[in-house]
């Protein structure tokens, strides 16, 4: 398990992290969310000690990580890191061997990695010849060839197509369903829903919102009820339910945000008894709709806090 | 962590570097020029060479022993020869002189002797000859006067003044050894210490840093850097300077003395020096930079330091190795590595100003050294943007 405890940095005057805490539990993917600036990078490079945070901790299974517990990591960076003229075979071997492994351990599992990551023919191209899309796998390649305990990505799904994501969503899986701790960073919070198992959302700093994905988004209160309707059936019955609000009022339905005490199903009967009902479904909340409201709920809370 | 993982990620970096350097085109023809250069300079002298300097006297019938004899051991102190042709009369040996048939002819004896000397001969064979008559007609004089030949001897016998060089150096050819040495001395640190720059700013632009640091101590990518392309440049020096040194020390063709492959020698050592004092400045200031190509106006002040060291040498040093400022200049940790070897050269530099200068290039390095790695760990991770020296270094 990868904890961070208070995390705080500070570029000169700005304060790129406030006191971020975090858990990433191994055998769970873990996406790291929020919008640009919020501190994602930072976060991430204070995790791998390439910045010594100002304040605060980072833990592996409760104990402070140290340098031989990050030589076992595994990290791809926002930014591509990799050298131009080096062969891309190579490239995998030094990394492997710079993590720890012996020259043939190196090669055989660069050997393997490549193939799996549909480069095997490419050993001896230099790595400024392979297309970008290559090169994005190579470095994928690069922060997974010594098979680490701990992977850590940024924005690995930047600028990707969608079958990349897709193939790179498999890769990731398949590490977490081996017990490996996978945690990666995204600002597309709605293109990572469906992958993340648990999140952790930042905003200036700050963790504004953890846990598993399912669970936040069921219970965040925000469900949405989308009603077909006939034309001309009237909308009296909603004044039943005076907890719901009506989002959209269409002449072919409604959509109605739905609070935590309200059971959807006594919402529809009653549609049901006033009329016929064409068509319905229960939306739950995107991320992003959970960040947004997260926001403003911390907004809340300080402004709130403030006041008193 | 032990020293043993250190060092092994460590040699992980320095083996990459090295293994990109030799299998990069520009170093490989910048070697192969070096080794040329270096096979030149033992060579080309010996094929132009077996350049024995030959005079030929003309004289008037045989040449007379009392003439010959003191020429001869001229000749075979000053390493040349001279071959003696006899003509017929004066004038022969007028016309001898004007064809080119001989480079001085000498007709007559005693007072009346006449020396012919073509217009355009500037050697000192004719005061040598001049010379070797003069000493002739004076042992004839001696003898006329009743002088016994022991005694004419004895007058002979007396030594010359001993010469002391003062001010200048001490030997011409090994001065100019000083001066090549200076300017391969300082070509190689440039280029070592650029290639290291770009080799740092290249692992900071393309972020590869970022995914190194997290694998590896500051300390470890700077040294190993560092030690690969310092041993790049180490082996364009070798390439010059191990066929050059072999030349000095054993070709007597070259007009040199022994004692130049010492300089040589000694050159090698002042570029492993010079590297451990500028290297890991040209690494340090390399992380200032976002993007490649700002590497040259960051790494500025260390040339500017280069060159500066490297214009007094060439031009106050080799003309008057013992000024002040030659003096204060090859003593100066931070221009000694190039002042001092030019001034060596010079032959008049006391063993301990060279130890002096070698312990405070030592004692600096490991200064700049430590200096260097702090403003290197914390380069390498600001990024984004152009970093300030003044940044790195009050935090």
């Amino acid at each position: 398990m990868l904890q961070a405890v208070g995390l705080s940095h500070s570029f000169g005057e700005r304060q790129a992290l406030a006191g971020v805490d975090m858990t990433v539990r191994p055998g769970v993917l873990t996406g790291l969310l929020g919008p640009n600036g919020a501190g994602k990078t930072t976060l991430i490079r204070a995790l791998l000690g390439v910045i010594q945070p100002d304040a605060g901790r980072v833990l592996q299974d409760g104990s402070p990580v140290t340098f031989e517990h990050r030589r076992r990591w595994g990290y791809m960076p926002q930014e591509r890191g990799l050298y131009p003229a080096m062969p891309a075979g190579e490239q995998l071997v030094h990394m492997a061997r710079l993590h720890g492994l012996s020259r043939r351990d190196a090669e055989s599992r660069a050997c393997a990695l490549l193939a799996e990551l549909g480069l095997g023919d490419r050993w001896t191209d230099r790595t400024d010849k392979l297309s970008g899309g290559m090169q994005q796998r190579l470095q994928l390649g690069a922060a997974l060839v010594h098979d680490p305990e701990v992977v850590v990505l940024d924005e690995p799904f930047a600028g990707l197509d969608p079958v990349a994501v897709d193939d790179l969503s498999t890769m990731l899986r398949d590490r977490v369903g081996t017990g490996r701790t996978v945690v990666f960073s995204s600002h597309q919070l709605d293109l990572v829903q469906d992958l993340c198992e648990e999140i952790v959302m930042v905003d200036h700093g700050r963790a504004v919102l953890e846990g598993p994905v399912a669970t936040l988004r069921a219970e965040s209160g925000r469900r949405q009820l989308r009603l077909g309707l006939a034309p001309e059936a009237t909308r009296d019955w909603l004044a039943r339910f005076s907890d719901v609000r009506v989002v959209e009022d269409l002449a072919d339905g409604v959509r109605l945000d739905l609070p935590p005490q309200v059971e959807a199903l006594a919402v529809l009967d009653a549609a049901r008894a006033a009329g016929p009902v064409t068509d319905f479904g229960l939306d739950l909340p995107t991320l992003s709709q959970l960040f947004l409201a997260a926001v403003e709920d911390g907004q809340v809370e300080r402004t709130s806090a403030g006041a008193a | 962590m032990d020293g043993g993982t250190w060092w092994s990620g460590t040699r992980l970096v320095a083996g990459r570097a090295l293994k990109e350097g030799f299998s990069s085109r520009s170093w490989r023809v910048v070697t192969a020029l070096m080794l040329l250069l270096g096979l030149a300079v033992v060579v080309v002298p010996r094929l132009i060479g077996e350049r024995e300097v030959t005079y030929r006297l003309a004289t008037v019938g045989e040449t007379d022993a009392g003439l010959a004899a003191p020429l001869e051991a001229a000749a075979g102190a000053g390493g040349f020869e001279v071959d003696f042709v006899a003509v017929a009369d004066a004038q022969a040996a007028e016309l001898a002189v004007r064809d080119g048939d001989a480079d001085v002819a000498v007709a007559g004896t005693g007072a009346d002797t006449t020396l012919y000397v073509r217009s355009d001969n500037f050697s000192t064979f004719p005061a040598l000859v001049s010379q070797a008559v003069l000493a002739q007609a004076t042992t004839a004089s001696l003898v006329g006067a009743g002088l016994s030949p022991a005694q004419v001897a004895a007058i002979q016998a007396t030594p010359p003044p001993e010469q002391i060089s003062v001010g200048r150096v001490a030997d011409e050819g090994r001065a100019a050894v000083g001066f090549v040495v200076g300017i391969i001395l300082y070509l190689a640190l440039i280029l070592t210490g650029t290639t290291i720059a770009a080799a740092v700013a290249l692992e900071k632009s393309t972020r590869i840093s970022e995914v190194l640091l997290a694998v590896l101590r500051p300390t470890q990518l700077l040294v190993g850097t560092v030690l690969g392309v310092g041993v790049l440049g180490l082996t364009q020096i070798a390439a010059i300077a191990v066929p050059a040194g072999i030349g000095v020390a054993t070709g007597t063709d070259l007009d040199l003395p022994p004692s130049a492959t010492g300089d040589i020698v000694l050159g090698v050592a002042w570029f492993v020096l010079g590297l451990l004092l500028y290297a890991f400045v040209f690494a340090a200031l390399a992380t200032l930079v976002e993007k490649v190509t700002e590497v040259n106006t960051a790494t500025l002040p260390v040339n500017v330091v280069l060159i500066g060291s490297y214009v007094l040498a060439v031009t106050v040093t080799v003309r008057d190795p013992n000024s002040w400022a030659s003096v204060a200049s090859s003593l100066f940790p931070l221009s000694a590595p190039l002042v001092m070897p030019v001034r060596w050269a010079s032959g008049l530099v006391p063993v301990w100003q060279l130890a002096l200068a070698m312990g405070l290039v030592a004692a600096t390095a490991v200064g700049l050294a430590l200096l260097a790695s702090r403003i290197y760990a914390r380069g390498l991770t600001l990024s984004g943007r152009r970093v300030r020296l003044r940044e790195v270094l009050t935090d």
